[in-house]
C-alpha cells in the first residue's frame, strides 16, 4: 500500500523512511529559518532570541500535540480556539488571582478541556457525525458559553490576573531554560513515547490507517477515538492556562490564532492528514518552524494581515508539496 | 432522479417511498413551519400581536445572505466536499464592494459583475487545489479561508467605506418583503441545476465517485465547477451583505462558514455528499434566522448566538442521521 515514491532509494537503506524524512525536514526547516532570520535581523539567532521563539512555540506545540493525536486518526479538532480561550478565561475567574485558589482552578479548568473532548470524541465516535461538524459545532458551543457566562468579558471576575503561582511557573526557568519550555520537552517526551513504546499508540496508527481491520483485529475504535479528542480537548485548555500565565489576563480572541498554527504546525511536520502516518517529533519541529518564520515575517516588518496569508500560503504550499493524496489505483 | 431501485424488490407503498427518499426535504419544511410557529408564539407573547409586514421583511432581508452562500456551500456539499472558505469570500467581496461602488449606474452594475467573477474565482482556487491538486477539501478551504480573510483586512482595514442608497433599495427593500422574489429565483436556480448535466455530474460525483468517473463523468471538472458556483454564491452574499448593511466590514462574514453549515445540515442535505435539496437549504436557511429571531423575543442574551447554532447543528446532524436510519433500514 505505501508508495514510496521517495527520490533517493539509498536514504531508505539508511532507516530514513518518508515518514522519517519529513521530520527531518521540518527540523532542517527551522534551522534555515534562523539563519535567514540572523541574516536580516542579526541577533535573531542570539539566545535570548531563540529562547523567546521556542517559549512562544511551546504554547503552538502543546495544542498541535492534541491536534496530532486526532488527525493520526484522520480526524481534526477545530474547536480549539474556544477551548483554549474558555479555559484562560475559566482560569482567572474561577481563581479570582489567588494562590489558594489556584488548584481548584486548574483542575475546573483542565476538567472543562477533558469535557469538551469528550463530548467532541462521543459524538464523533458513537454517533457517526464527521468531525469536521462536531468539532465546528463545539467550537460554536464554546464560544457562545465563553461569550455569554462572561457577559462579553464584562463580568467582575474576568478582569482577575491568573494566580501569581501560575504566572511564577511559566515565567520561571529551570537550568537556564525557561518553564515553559520545560513542560513542552517534557509533553514532547511523553507524547512521543505513547505514540511510539504503548500499545494505545500502536491502536492510535492501526485506526489511523485502517478502522475496519484495527476493529477487527480487536481494537476499540470507539473508545481510543474518544479518548484521542478527550486528549485534544485537554492540551487545548493546558495550552490556555499557558497563555494566560503567560500573558497574565486573558481576553477574548486569544485562541483564533491557534487553530490556524496548530494545524500548520502537524502538517509542515509531516503527518499524514487522512491519518495513520507521521509523529509528535514532526509537529514539534513544525510549531518551531512556524513561530520561527513568522518571527523572520515580524523582523522583515510584515504586517498583521499578512501573517493570515502567509500561514495559508505555507499550508498550501506544504500540502501540495507532500499532504497530496495517493492516487486511487 | 437517483434511485436506489435498481435492484429489483417489492416496493414499499408510495408515501413511504417519498418519505424515505426525501427525508431531508421533508424534515426541513417540518422544521420550518415549527420554527414559524415558535417564533409567532413568541412574539405574540412578547407583543400582543403576530408578526407583520416590517418582521417579514427584515427577517426575509436577514436571511438573503445567509440562503446565498448556504446555497453555495450545498453545491460543494454535494459533491462530498466542505467550503470553510465561504466566510473569507464573503469578507472579500464585502469588503470590494464597500469602497468600489459608487453612486451611479455604470459602477454599480459593473463593480457587481466584477466582485461575482471575483468570487467565482476565489472558488475557483478552491476547485482548483482540491480537484487538480488532489488535495483535502477541508484543508485546502481552512488555508485559503485565512488567505482570503487577510486579503480582506488589506483592502478594508477599518469597518467603513461606503453603500449608495440607490444600490441598497435596489437589493434590499426595507419596506416590503420583495426579497422574497430572489428566494423564489434561488430555488429556481437549484431545479435548473438539478437538470442541468453539470448537476448530474456533481451528484453522481457526491454518490460514488469511482462510479461516476467509470460512467464518463469528468469528476475533476465536476469538483471544480462545485467550487466555483460556491465561490460565486458567497460573493452574492457578500454582496447582499454590503447592501443591507450599507457600509463595509472586512470580518463580517467570518460567522457565515458555521452558520452556512448549520442551514445545509438544517435544509437535510447528507454530509456525505450526493443527496439533498438546494430548496430544503433554503428552509435550512430561514430556520436558522428564525432561531436567531426567536432566541431575541425570548430575551435570551444575544452573545448565546453560536452557543446556540452549535448545538442546533449537532442535534440536526444526529436527529436526521437516526431518522434516515429508521426510514431505510436496508441501508
Amino acid at each position: 500500500m505505501a508508495r514510496e515514491s521517495g527520490p533517493a532509494p539509498s536514504l531508505d537503506r539508511l532507516g530514513l523512511t518518508r515518514d522519517r524524512r519529513r521530520i527531518l525536514y521540518a527540523y532542517l526547516a527551522a534551522i534555515m529559518l534562523f539563519v535567514v532570520g540572523a541574516m536580516v535581523h542579526p541577533g535573531f539567532a542570539g539566545l535570548g532570541s531563540v529562547a523567546a521563539i521556542l517559549t512562544v512555540a511551546s504554547f503552538v506545540g502543546l495544542v498541535a500535540a492534541g491536534q496530532t493525536f486526532v488527525v493520526l486518526i484522520g480526524g481534526i479538532d477545530l474547536s480549539v480556539p474556544w477551548v483554549l480561550n474558555g479555559a484562560a478565561i475559566l482560569l482567572v475567574t474561577t481563581s479570582l488571582g489567588e494562590d489558594s485558589r489556584a488548584p481548584y482552578a486548574l483542575l475546573m479548568t483542565l476538567g472543562m478541556g477533558a469535557a469538551a473532548g469528550l463530548v467532541n470524541g462521543f459524538v464523533i465516535a458513537f454517533l457517526g457525525v464527521p468531525a469536521v461538524v462536531m468539532t465546528l459545532a463545539m467550537d460554536g458551543v464554546m464560544e457562545g458559553l465563553t461569550l455569554g457566562l462572561s457577559g462579553g468579558m464584562t463580568c467582575r471576575a474576568c478582569a482577575s490576573y491568573a494566580p501569581t503561582v501560575v504566572q511564577n511557573a511559566v515565567h520561571g526557568s529551570a537550568f537556564g531554560i525557561p518553564a515553559a519550555l520545560v513542560l513542552w520537552i517534557a509533553v514532547i517526551a511523553v507524547v512521543s513515547f505513547i505514540l511510539s513504546f504503548t500499545t494505545f499508540g500502536r491502536r492510535t496508527y492501526a485506526i489511523g490507517n485502517n478502522p475496519l481491520a484495527s476493529y477487527l483485529a480487536g481494537v476499540n475504535v470507539r473508545l481510543v477515538t474518544m479518548l484521542l479528542y478527550v486528549l485534544s480537548g485537554v492540551f487545548a485548555a493546558l495550552a490556555g492556562v499557558l497563555l494566560v500565565g503567560f500573558g497574565g489576563q486573558a481576553s477574548l480572541g486569544m485562541g483564533n490564532p491557534y487553530l490556524f498554527q496548530s494545524i500548520a504546525a502537524v502538517v509542515i511536520g509531516g503527518v499524514y492528514m487522512l491519518g495513520g502516518r507521521g509523529h509528535y517529533l514532526g509537529a514539534a519541529a513544525g510549531a518551531v518552524t512556524l513561530v520561527a518564520l513568522v518571527s523572520v515575517l515580524l523582523a522583515m516588518n510584515m504586517p498583521d494581515y499578512g501573517r493570515n496569508i502567509i500561514y495559508g500560503i505555507v499550508i498550501l504550499v506544504l500540502l501540495l508539496l507532500y499532504g497530496r493524496e495517493e492516487k486511487e489505483e | 432522479l437517483s434511485t436506489d431501485a435498481t435492484v429489483e424488490r417489492p416496493r414499499p407503498p408510495r408515501l413511504v417511498y417519498f418519505l424515505a427518499q426525501n427525508t431531508g426535504l421533508v424534515l426541513a419544511q417540518a422544521m420550518l413551519v415549527t420554527a414559524i410557529a415558535v417564533y409567532c408564539a413568541v412574539f405574540w407573547l412578547t407583543e400582543a400581536a403576530l408578526p407583520g409586514n416590517f418582521e417579514i421583511t427584515s427577517t426575509v432581508n436577514n436571511t438573503m445572505p445567509l440562503a446565498l452562500t448556504a446555497m453555495g456551500q450545498a453545491f460543494v456539499v454535494v459533491a462530498r466536499g466542505l467550503d470553510l472558505s465561504v466566510g473569507g469570500v464573503m469578507d472579500l467581496t464585502n469588503a470590494l464592494a464597500a469602497i468600489h461602488l459608487h453612486d451611479n449606474l455604470a459602477s454599480m452594475v459593473g463593480w457587481s459583475v466584477v466582485i461575482l467573477l471575483i468570487g467565482a474565482a476565489l472558488g475557483l482556487v478552491n476547485g482548483l487545489l482540491v480537484g487538480v491538486g488532489r488535495l483535502q477539501p477541508i484543508l485546502v478551504t481552512l488555508a485559503t479561508l485565512a488567505i482570503y480573510q487577510g486579503l480582506a483586512i488589506r483592502i478594508l482595514p477599518q469597518p467603513g467605506g461606503s453603500i449608495p442608497t440607490a444600490y441598497t433599495s435596489a437589493l434590499v427593500n426595507p419596506n416590503q418583503p420583495t426579497a422574497l422574489i430572489y428566494v423564489l429565483l434561488l430555488a429556481f436556480l437549484w431545479y435548473a441545476f438539478r437538470r442541468s448535466s453539470i448537476g448530474v455530474a456533481i451528484f453522481a460525483l457526491g454518490n460514488d465517485e469511482l462510479a461516476a468517473r467509470a460512467n464518463g463523468v469528468d469528476t475533476v471538472r465536476a469538483r471544480v465547477i462545485a467550487f466555483v458556483l460556491s465561490g460565486f454564491m458567497s460573493a452574492a452574499a457578500g454582496l447582499f451583505l454590503a447592501a443591507s448593511a450599507t457600509a463595509g466590514d472586512a470580518t463580517t462574514g467570518d460567522g457565515y462558514t458555521l452558520s452556512s453549515i448549520v442551514a445545509v445540515v438544517l435544509g437535510g442535505m447528507n454530509l456525505f455528499g450526493g443527496r439533498g435539496s438546494g430548496v430544503g437549504v433554503i428552509a435550512g436557511a430561514f430556520v436558522t434566522t428564525m432561531i436567531v429571531n426567536i432566541l431575541f423575543f425570548s430575551n435570551i442574551d444575544p452573545l448565546y448566538q453560536s452557543f446556540y447554532e452549535g448545538l442546533f447543528l449537532v442535534i440536526a446532524v444526529v436527529l436526521s442521521a437516526l431518522v434516515g436510519r429508521l426510514l431505510r433500514p436496508r441501508r
